[in-house]
């Protein structure tokens, strides 16, 4: 006898399995469509997808889940043995059919092949399911939540494979079917009975009860947390559409005439879009934005994920915490479905700001003042020129003449802020003294706009926007070297890339330092004997993946030793300026908490100097180092305050180390 | 319940370095930065919430130049649901009497049950347009309100007196109340917000309008008028610290020793 498939063996009216499985399927069409109407109804705004990358990205992040790898081999192995098991077994399940209704293959070789492959599949998702539930409830890794509701799917997963195999071991113990043995652990769950008769006895009842709990499985998805299995996907292939979601919705706005429509279908999504709206679904609460974010590691009352399900439940009002992010990116970056926070606290600060009503006292004085002065630190207007104030040289303020010159686009905070300055002077004096051709907008500088985009002011960073480009058009000014992150960010992410027919370029300070230490053109003559550490800005590093240069720059200068902080590079540890923090309170926020664990850090590396690039880390750090007991320990340095001292450039030494 | 709220837009002086002009006697306000009254937007706040509450309409008032239609659309944006804009060169220098006689009479039977007005302006301080429009329109007022209640056809006032005490007054309705400072927390008003209410109308009026000529008001029939802004002499005593912000320290570290301060 040819070893195969005996269907509905011992089974008494097939047919109501057909029924049972209809409505299955019905359960399941309807629980999809009702989770992916919105979605329909939802504002679009969406990049178009590359089919090819589109289908590497699913490949390597769904089916390879190679975003879960990322927080160790582990999780990743976990979720293969879930992910292939289930999936495996329900292409088996397919084949079956396949096999009984179309036309018969699973016989002989083949079908001994697949029986194993089903054991095998059979086993790892036994296993996965196991493994999952002892790490979660036994061994109680921080990051997961122990709630009954957490139960459910594993539980379920686990009796479809264990009825699975008694169904396999009772008709293997009933029939004794040729070559059987390669059901290696049907085979041994087919010792259960004495006899064929006992077996075939007890078979309808584990056949059924493996069919109902198998369509459960399938008429459950779109209403259990195994609805991810769905969402994840899609939100994987959208992974890289721009995020400043709200943003991006008023510049349509403002360009198209199909408003009304538009707000109206945003409206009926809770003022969120589709992409939002994926990523709601797709969150699995796997809590690793909860171990990086800065803001819940000092202790605030930020927690991404709780974030992200409270809104997921409650469209309305701003969850706790909201105010807290910093924008830092770190919950985007281990996010294993490439959803978390970041996106939605943005836009949902954007509809609280518009509604007005909650806005904390604070934040509101400081947008006001943002809109009257057109920067956020109270100077007044044409104030911006106050850092060039004992440079022995006057700072262009003239149209650019020639190619390959530089408009320094100061910024607010490092035109304005005492401790940033330092930063611009020193900045001017190494170009100025290697006669690299620059000039600025002097007292016409605007503000960009970062600190209005970051908490929401859309309308305002529109405003401003607009009248930053039109003054670069005017004066036909595309060549931008940015002294913060955050302008440097914003010119690249939320401006045009061409302007007036010109490109419209953005660097930062420590890509041009750079360029000049590869081009010879900075000599640094004096060494400094200084054990450094650098503090990646996380606009730079996270956002902007500017790591190498600043650090090219410090290895240069002579004497210099670089050591590395427990969190460097693309995993810097944020100081907790970001998100337009530095000008407001957020409730519980314990602000010098975060610069403070990070000077923790870098005295754990045995620096003498945190160096920085960014004059909102600059003031977090000097802060910190004030409040936090650091004075005697750690210098914090400015990149182009330490460039230029080691050029032997006059720098005020007391600006430096906080003097 | 038909609520009016007064409005003014002001130069803000608070964070200003203010230069007067010494020939002329006026402020400088080529750098200045315009925005709605302090203890307006308090008024209007109130005025908003009291719709939200109770339903019904609020209407926001100028009187001012062009410039002054910005503090009327930041009142739409804000929840109010019509602007009126007295708008007339005639009524430059107009005392607070002239401003009162021609708000009451845009105001004059329009059935308002509420008036709302900031207890005084920042700019010039006078606190009175509120009460001499009460005057004018012949109405009972309460000033200095931190607390404001409307209860069947009446109003409940806490006044705010000195030496930290309050006062509840009770005053039949229609009444004025002016609003004093902190009496609530006025909601953000975004730009997206002003924008929104962008296509809504604003109700301009002019003298004529009014039913008055250009001789009843301006400086020519106010019983005040402004003569000259003044800058206090220097006292004596001040020293100016020179320098960069190190050099500063060390000098004023240096003058508290010499005088015995350490």
């Amino acid at each position: 006898m040819i070893p195969g498939r005996e269907y509905f063996w011992s089974i008494d009216h097939p047919e109501l399995f057909y029924l049972f499985a209809l409505a299955a399927l019905v359960s399941f069409g309807r629980g999809v469509w009702l989770k992916i109407r919105p979605w329909l109804a939802a504002p679009r705004g969406l990049r178009p997808l590359e089919p090819a990358r589109t289908a590497v990205i699913l490949l390597r992040d769904g089916l390879l889940g190679a975003r879960i790898f990322k927080t160790g081999p582990g999780s990743g192995l976990l979720h293969l043995l879930l992910l292939w098991g289930f999936l495996g077994l329900f292409l088996g399940t397919v084949l079956i059919s396949a096999d009984h209704y179309l036309f018969r293959f699973l016989f002989g070789p083949t079908y001994l092949l697949f029986s194993w492959s089903m054991e095998v599949l059979g086993l790892m998702l036994l296993a996965g399911v196991v493994w999952a539930l002892a790490r979660r409830y036994l061994a109680g890794e921080a990051r997961l939540e122990r709630d009954r509701a957490g139960l459910l799917v594993p539980a379920w997963l686990g009796l479809a494979g264990l009825s699975g195999f008694l169904v396999e071991g009772g008709r293997l113990a009933g029939l004794s079917p040729p070559g059987g043995g390669w059901s290696f652990a049907g085979g041994l769950v087919a010792r259960l009975w004495a006899s064929p008769e006992a077996a075939q006895g007890a078979y309808p009842f584990l056949w059924w009860g493996h069919a109902l709990i198998s369509l459960g499985l399938i008429a459950g998805l779109p209403f259990t947390r195994l609805f991810h299995a769905l969402a994840a996907p899609v939100s994987l292939a959208l992974q890289g559409q721009f995020l400043d979601r709200a943003l991006d919705r008023a510049l349509e706005r403002a360009q198209g005439p199909a408003e009304g429509d538009e707000e109206e279908r945003a409206g009926e999504a809770g003022g969120l879009d589709l992409l939002e709206l994926v990523h709601l679904e797709a969150c699995t609460r796997c809590g690793r934005c909860q171990e990086v974010c800065p803001a819940a590691l000092a202790g605030e009352p930020l927690s991404p994920r709780t974030f992200l399900q409270a809104l997921k439940a409650e469209r309305e009002g701003l969850p706790e915490g909201g105010w807290c992010c910093t924008t830092c990116r770190a919950c985007l970056q281990v996010c294993p479905v490439a959803a978390a926070p970041l996106g939605l606290v943005r836009t949902v600060r954007s509809r609280i700001v518009e509604e007005g009503a909650s806005v904390p006292p604070r934040l509101m004085e400081g947008l006001e003042r943002l809109y009257k002065y057109d920067n956020p630190w109270l100077a007044k207007k044409g104030g911006k020129t106050a850092w060039t104030r004992g440079l022995p040289f006057p700072v262009p303020d003239r149209p650019l003449e020639e190619e390959g010159e530089w408009l320094f686009f100061v910024g607010c905070t490092t035109g304005l802020e005492t401790r940033a300055q330092g930063l611009a002077r020193a900045l001017a004096l190494i170009l100025h003294d290697r006669g690299v051709p620059f000039s600025t907008l002097g007292k016409r500088e605007p503000c960009c706009g970062d600190v209005a985009r970051q908490v929401g002011e859309v309308g305002l960073w529109e405003v401003q926007r607009e009248q930053t480009l039109d003054l670069l058009e005017k004066g036909g000014l595309g060549n931008l070297v940015c002294s913060s992150p955050h302008c440097l960010d914003s010119f690249r992410k939320v401006y045009p890339g061409t302007l007036g027919g010109r490109d419209l370029k953005a660097v930062h300070y420590s890509q041009l330092l750079a360029r000049l230490v590869d081009q010879g053109r900075l000599e640094f003559k004096e060494g400094l004997d200084l054990k450094l550490t650098f503090h990646d800005p996380c606009y730079l590093a996270r956002h902007n993946r500017i790591v190498e240069e600043p650090r090219r720059v410090l290895r240069a200068i002579p004497g210099v030793e670089l050591r590395e902080m427990a969190d460097s590079g693309l995993k810097t540890l944020c100081c907790g300026g970001g998100g337009g923090r530095m000008w407001h309170e957020p409730e519980g926020q314990a602000s010098p908490g975060l610069a403070q664990r990070r000077l923790a850090q870098a005295a754990e590396a045995g620096a003498e100097a945190v160096v920085t690039a960014c004059p909102l880390c600059l003031i977090m750090l000097e802060d910190a180092r004030k409040t936090g007991g650091f004075e005697e320990r750690l210098k914090v340095v400015d990149l182009a305050e330490l460039a230029a001292r080691a050029l032997g450039l006059d720098i005020e030494e007391d600006k430096e180390g906080g003097g | 319940m038909k609520i009016l709220v007064l409005v003014k837009n002001v130069p803000e002086a608070a964070e200003a370095d203010l230069e007067v002009d010494s020939k002329s006697g006026t402020l400088e306000t080529g750098d200045l930065v315009y925005s709605i009254n302090e203890w307006d937007n308090y008024a209007l706040e109130e005025a908003v919430r009291l719709k939200e509450s109770r339903g019904g309409e609020v209407t926001v008032l100028t009187l001012g130049d062009e410039e002054a239609e910005d503090v009327l659309r930041r009142g739409l944006a804000m929840g109010a649901d019509r602007a009126v804009h007295l708008l007339d060169e005639a009524f430059e220098g107009s005392d607070p009497r002239t401003v009162a006689k021609a708000v009451a009479r845009a105001v004059q039977g329009q059935g308002f049950d509420l008036i709302l007005a900031g207890v005084q302006s920042s700019d010039l301080a006078q606190a009175q347009t509120g009460v001499l429009l009460a005057q004018e329109l012949d109405l009972p007022f309460a000033t200095l309100a931190v607390g404001l209640e409307i209860r069947e056809g009446r109003a409940e006032v806490t006044r705010e007196l000195e030496a930290n005490t309050l006062e509840r007054v009770e005053l039949p309705l229609p009444a004025l109340v002016t609003i004093q400072s902190g009496i609530n927390q006025p909601r953000y008003v975004s730009i997206m917000g002003i924008r929104k209410v962008r296509r809504m109308t604003v109700d301009l009026r002019d003298c004529r309008a009014l039913g008055l000529t250009e001789e009843e008001v301006g400086p020519g029939c106010s019983f005040v008028q402004e003569r000259r802004l003044l800058q206090p002499p220097a006292g004596q005593g001040a020293t100016m610290l020179e320098g960069s912000l190190p050099e500063a320290c060390r000098t004023l570290a240096g003058i508290i020793k010499d005088r015995g301060g350490l």
